[in-house]
């Protein structure tokens, strides 16, 4: 879905939302009160100084709001893959996001995400793959790494990949592996504001993903080897 | 006289390292080798498996206080993050935020994501991730330790920086795209992974603990490491406002200063260091000089 189509459908009743380059940041009224919406745009990577601004607005969203629920617009190529990014150590930055969303958790809020482009690799464990619930629409594309570089990587053909992708979710992209593994919650196609709202009366709490990915047959031993562990 | 004994973390296995950390025999391993608990995909690939698919897990105590240990195993397909492996952890720090032990601590050793099971590792990466958090809300620190031969990228880099607590010896890497990674895909003038001097300054323990991510630096020294943990057996500090406020502070005027630097020795010499000395310096000197300056 391209932006504005999206905006529209998820916030029909209106918003004030302002896209700025690559960073999506306002907030929305549903039937059931005031929601911050924050998000990335136009395939942007995350490098440094893209954490620090999305971190710094979900700050802001929990000093100034906590507990309203945060609706994550997920739209990325992963994170910025440059010499300077890592020089400056990326992966704190990555997890100082993480803890951001960390702390609007603790403050209340339920995290949303909504897939509606790429989410790749890193960019997406930093916005997106931390959230309460993770949702996709049309367009969502979740990876971690195209069958082409994962050939060139483990030197496997990458006809022998395309073979296997067919029958297994567990390591080619796309969002129906992605569901198959409980890494997507829900596939979404119609009635977004209305499934939306529904979601947000929900109990999300809980981090479901491995009993979903045991369910749909995609993780078929996650589960129950943490359950084992816990019985131990 | 004899001299001191080198026991290198960089060469042991996982067990050898969790054997020198913990106090002798206090180990209770969970789901060990013999339980068999192996990746159901490997196979799908003719890749070979391991009976603990490169996690190892457990129960112990460092100086008579209980802890829960994880350590991954290098030396078994990088370290990586696949299915059994990644749910190995999670559980582990689930039992955790029940049983609170005084700390949870793991050993990182991890080239990342496994390809093979690329979804199921990025997805337990986050799980694991979720879990720390838990964890921390539970009152219990997560120390993590880099210091193995596969460095710690990808999905174990970001984990690891979630930790409370980070200890690492100067041939600890930690980066989220390794060298090979970007040289691959942004060309070798973007990153030449085969400078293995510009791979440690920029990846390596030293220039990590000058920029203040790592809590203590220490020798290649299992002894050493053992020391450190020691040291941080305390109460986590909770995240609120405050803290993540002083962290955005504090990672805005890195990347003011240094955003546009390309070598970690411009960094060093304007920390007022002198760069050409740091490669040089043990972990004891670097750690004085780091006070100075």
């Amino acid at each position: 879905m391209e932006l504005p189509d999206l905006l529209q459908a998820f916030f029909p009743n209106g918003h004030s939302i302002a896209v700025n380059d690559w960073l999506v940041s306002g907030e929305a009224v549903l039937d059931g009160g005031t929601v911050s919406v924050l998000g990335t745009t136009n395939h942007a990577f995350i490098g440094a100084a893209e954490a620090l601004i999305v971190s710094d607005k979900l700050l802001a969203i929990s000093e100034q709001h906590p507990g309203r629920p945060v609706i994550m617009l997920v739209d990325n190529r992963g994170q910025r893959m440059a010499l300077n990014e890592e020089l400056l150590v990326l992966p704190e930055y990555v997890a100082h996001l993480l803890k951001a969303q960390q702390l609007a958790r603790l403050n209340g809020s339920k995290l949303i995400a909504i897939l509606y482009g790429p989410a790749i690799a890193g960019g997406f464990i930093a916005f997106g793959m931390l959230a309460d619930r993770i949702i996709a629409v049309p367009g969502a594309e979740p990876s971690v790494m195209a069958l082409e570089a994962i050939s060139r990587v483990t030197k496997m053909p990458l006809e022998k990949l395309e073979n296997l992708a067919k029958t297994i979710s567990v390591f080619a992209p796309g969002c129906d592996n992605f569901f198959k593994m409980g890494g997507v919650y829900e596939i979404w196609n119609d009635d977004f504001s209305g499934r939306l709202q529904q979601l947000l009366k929900s109990d999300v709490s809980q981090d479901l993903r491995a009993r979903l990915g045991q369910a749909r047959g995609g993780r078929k031993s996650a589960q129950d080897v943490i359950d084992e562990v816990l019985r131990a | 006289m004899s001299l001191p004994i080198h026991i290198s973390f960089l060469e042991a296995t996982a067990r050898k390292r969790i054997a020198g950390l913990v106090d002798p025999g206090s180990l209770r391993e969970i789901l060990p080798p013999q339980e068999k608990r192996v990746s159901p995909h490997l196979g799908l690939f003719d890749a070979p498996v391991s009976f603990d698919d490169g996690a190892v897990i457990g129960e112990a105590t460092i100086n008579g206080k209980p802890v829960f240990i994880f350590a991954q195993e290098g030396k078994f397909r990088g370290g990586s993050l696949g299915e059994v492996h990644s749910a190995k952890i999670i559980g582990l720090l689930q039992r955790a935020a029940v049983k609170k032990p005084v700390a949870v601590v793991g050993l990182f050793d991890s080239g990342g994501v496994r390809l093979e099971e690329a979804n199921a590792g990025e997805i337990g990466a986050t799980e694991i991730i979720r879990a720390i958090f838990d964890v921390q809300k539970a009152g219990v620190p997560v120390i993590g330790l880099i210091g193995g031969s596969c460095g710690c990228f990808g999905g174990a880099s970001i984990i690891s920086c979630c930790c409370d607590v980070l200890i690492a010896s100067e041939e600890g890497r930690l980066s989220v795209s390794g060298p090979e990674v970007i040289e691959t895909i942004m060309g070798v003038e973007a990153f030449d992974s085969r400078d293995k001097a510009l791979v440690w300054r920029t990846t390596g323990g030293k220039n990590r603990f000058l920029f203040g991510k790592i809590a203590r630096l220490v020798n290649d020294h299992i002894p050493d490491f053992r020391a450190a943990v020691s040291e941080f057996l305390v109460p986590p500090q909770a995240i609120t406002s405050g803290i993540l406020r002083q962290e955005q502070q504090k990672l805005q005027s890195r990347l003011d200063l240094y955003g546009k630097d390309t070598d970690a020795r411009e960094i060093w010499s304007q920390m007022g260091l002198d760069a050409a000395q740091v490669p040089e310096m043990s972990a004891e000197e670097l750690t004085a000089a780091a006070k100075k300056s």
